[in-house]
């Protein structure tokens, strides 16, 4: 019996529990003692690691759902189609990731609702709020056939697919429209603080920069996650369309770094990358993650073609992704506001603990709704019944 | 329409005695002592820039950036000048923080209900008629409070008739201009006045321009994006009927043989 219930205690699922239990109790501070018991921000730093990770990484990684599924349903590139559910699966959760997120970020988080009754037009954040809004429902609608169909009433699924199905196109159309618009949006935000972001950073066409990113991010994030649930859940993807993502997202790589350095000459704010400043460092970091290394990489056949190679060079971009959000929302606005901030372990901990849950949720999914296709299940015939060993031999 | 409010804050006058700081202090109940930057319990302070003295306080713009970016629409400028701060529709997202150029608004971080505090101007007493607390307060007429138009005049009056004074008035149209002007006899930019990214634009239009294109891109997108679905609709029904004719024809040949 112990022995059972040592096997049971694996590494993962160590981690997992120490990172529920350290984020759970984060929580509790942030929403039972407030946000000077919980984060380092200041009046100098408004905003920190929720924003930056939470909000700016969880939307921009999310953006495989829109560009797989315009891919799919409006260009006809049906070659992707094996993994669109998994796609639009990974956008409904990161958004839901972002909301939960938004509970925290905010001062009153019972207020969230404010935004639905007050308007604001002229706020870019107002935009966010109501552009989030209504992807998510796009993103509910797209993704729930896979519970549908899991619906035991035979009928009641046909009626409701059928209709689902009749203005499926529409409601895609307009979801690439909304997340197209939020995605940028999101860089927009930044646009009046001019002077505040460091001009390595700051442009008027932070928005462009934005969409333009997160789009090889999103589409490295969901290579990840479908290798990775090849590799663990029994699911079975031609991997070339896999290497054929990764193509792209070499491309779109090699267009925004073009587009970021003609962008950089145009606000002659080139040279500020060669000064010994950390600012340089912190945008050579994010140049040589996000662009240089995935660029050369994904050149190479032997690393598109390797199942492992991609998977890690998707890595790199993922967390290059990630140092440039961090740069924009905090390292970028450090010199301007006169501050030095670094994250609380509370504001780490919570963030972790609403990426686990979401990727909990994706593994769960996987398995138990129709997200990938599976490897037909052996059945063990009695003559096989050692794993096929037999039939083997 | 009212008149629109303002308050002169002459810096070569101000003698730094904290007089203002003190009556803002006590006006709101909050804790007297001193303190060395703006917070969320000192809306206004005093800072020494060499032997200068500069009163930092929330400048009231015309169109402020705080405004324009507040997504529950808490923060207003209203007729008579103050821009007010609505704490029942605030959620307490800090993009008001982001976006002010002066950097004034400051969060109550150590509250469980966190508000933005943040000067009014004294909007409730200069509705009354009245005018506010740290103006009251100043006893060198450092600071006075008045209509907008006539303090402008007083103040290119003191320019003209004492050459010391620098000749320009910060606050009428810097970043669209606002309630709250300075005038000093020393450099602005030498007191800590950093130039607005927008020079005398207000500071909203930084987000206006790209918040402007996104019908088109919608528009354009959508046209775009429908006509790239009607393609392959097309294609796919051409492919089909090419593929059913193909079939029909294999039909007969194998008929025929």
């Amino acid at each position: 019996m112990t022995a059972r219930i040592r096997s049971e205690i694996t590494f993962w699922r160590v981690i997992v529990a120490v990172i529920f239990v350290t984020g759970l109790y984060a929580t509790y501070i942030r929403f039972f003692e407030g946000f000077r018991a919980s984060t380092n921000l200041t009046d100098q730093m408004p905003w920190g690691l929720w924003v930056g990770l939470g909000t700016l990484c969880g939307i921009g990684l999310s953006a495989a759902g829109f560009g797989i599924s315009a891919a799919v349903y409006l260009l006809g590139m049906e070659r992707y189609r094996p993994i669109l559910r998994a796609s639009i699966l990974i956008s409904f959760l990161g958004y839901c990731t972002v909301m939960v997120g938004y509970l925290y970020e905010i001062g009153l988080p019972w207020r969230f609702w404010h935004p639905v009754v007050m308007w604001n037009e002229r706020s870019v954040l107002f935009d966010v709020c109501v552009c989030i809004m209504t992807y998510f429902t796009v993103l509910t609608f797209e993704f729930a056939p896979a519970v549908i169909e899991k619906l035991p009433w035979k009928g009641l699924r046909e009626t409701i697919l059928r209709y689902h199905h009749k203005i499926l196109i529409g409601v895609v159309l307009a979801g690439v429209l909304l997340s197209s618009m939020h995605q940028s949006f999101l860089g927009g935000l930044f646009l009046i603080a001019a002077g505040k972001v460091h001009p390595l950073w700051y442009s008027s066409n932070m928005h462009a920069i934005f969409y333009m990113s997160a789009i090889p991010a999103g589409l490295a994030l969901t290579v990840m996650a479908v290798y990775l649930s090849m590799r663990s859940l029994n699911v079975r993807v031609d991997f070339t369309i896999l290497s054929d993502c990764g193509r792209m997202i070499q491309m779109l790589l090699i267009v925004f770094l073009f587009f970021r350095l003609l962008d950089l000459t145009g606000n002659h704010a080139l040279h500020y990358a060669f000064q010994r400043t950390s600012e340089a460092g912190y945008f050579w970091l994010e140049v040589v993650m996000f662009m240089l290394i995935p660029i050369a990489l994904l050149s190479f056949d032997k690393v598109r073609n390797n199942p492992d190679g991609l998977y890690w060079t998707c890595a790199i971009v993922v967390a290059g992704f990630i140092v440039n959000r961090l740069n924009v929302s905090i390292n970028a606005l450090q010199t301007a506001m006169g501050t030095h901030y670094v994250p609380k372990w509370t504001e780490l901990a919570s963030s972790v603990l609403v990426i686990a849950a979401a990727v909990m949720a994706f593994r769960y999914a996987v398995i138990y709704l129709d997200i990938l296709p599976k490897a037909k299940p052996q059945l063990p015939a009695r003559w096989m019944s050692n794993n096929g060993l037999a039939a083997q031999a | 329409m009212p008149k629109q409010k303002a308050m002169l804050i002459d810096i070569k006058r101000c003698i730094g005695c904290a007089s203002c700081e003190a009556a803002c202090k006590q006006l709101h109940g909050f804790n007297a002592d001193p303190e060395p930057t703006l917070s969320d319990t000192a809306f206004t302070v005093i800072e020494s820039r060499g032997d200068k003295f500069v009163r930092k306080v929330c400048m009231h713009c015309n169109d402020p950036a705080c405004a324009s970016a507040c997504p529950v629409g808490a923060i207003k400028k209203t007729a008579l000048g103050p821009v007010v701060y609505d704490a029942g529709k605030c959620i307490g997202c800090r993009y008001c923080m982001i976006a002010c150029p002066y950097q004034v608004p400051r969060y109550q971080w150590s509250k469980l209900a966190p508000f933005v505090k943040k000067c009014d101007l004294c909007s409730e007493r200069v509705k009354a008629g009245g005018q506010p607390a740290c103006t009251e307060a100043c006893p060198v007429l450092a600071s006075i409070f008045g209509d907008r138009d006539e303090l402008i005049a007083d103040a290119w009056n003191r320019i003209r008739t004492d050459s010391s004074y620098v000749p320009r008035i910060y606050g009428t149209t810097e970043g669209g201009g606002g309630s709250v002007l300075f005038v000093s006899d020393v450099e602005f930019e030498k007191l800590g006045f950093r130039p607005l990214p927008t020079g005398n634009q207000p500071v909203p239009t930084l987000t206006a321009a790209a918040m402007g294109d996104s019908p088109k891109v919608v528009i354009m997108g959508g046209t775009i994006l429908s006509a790239l679905y009607w393609i392959t609709q097309r294609r796919r029904e051409v492919a089909l009927a090419e593929a059913e004719e193909r079939l029909t024809i294999n039909r007969i040949n194998q008929e025929r043989s």
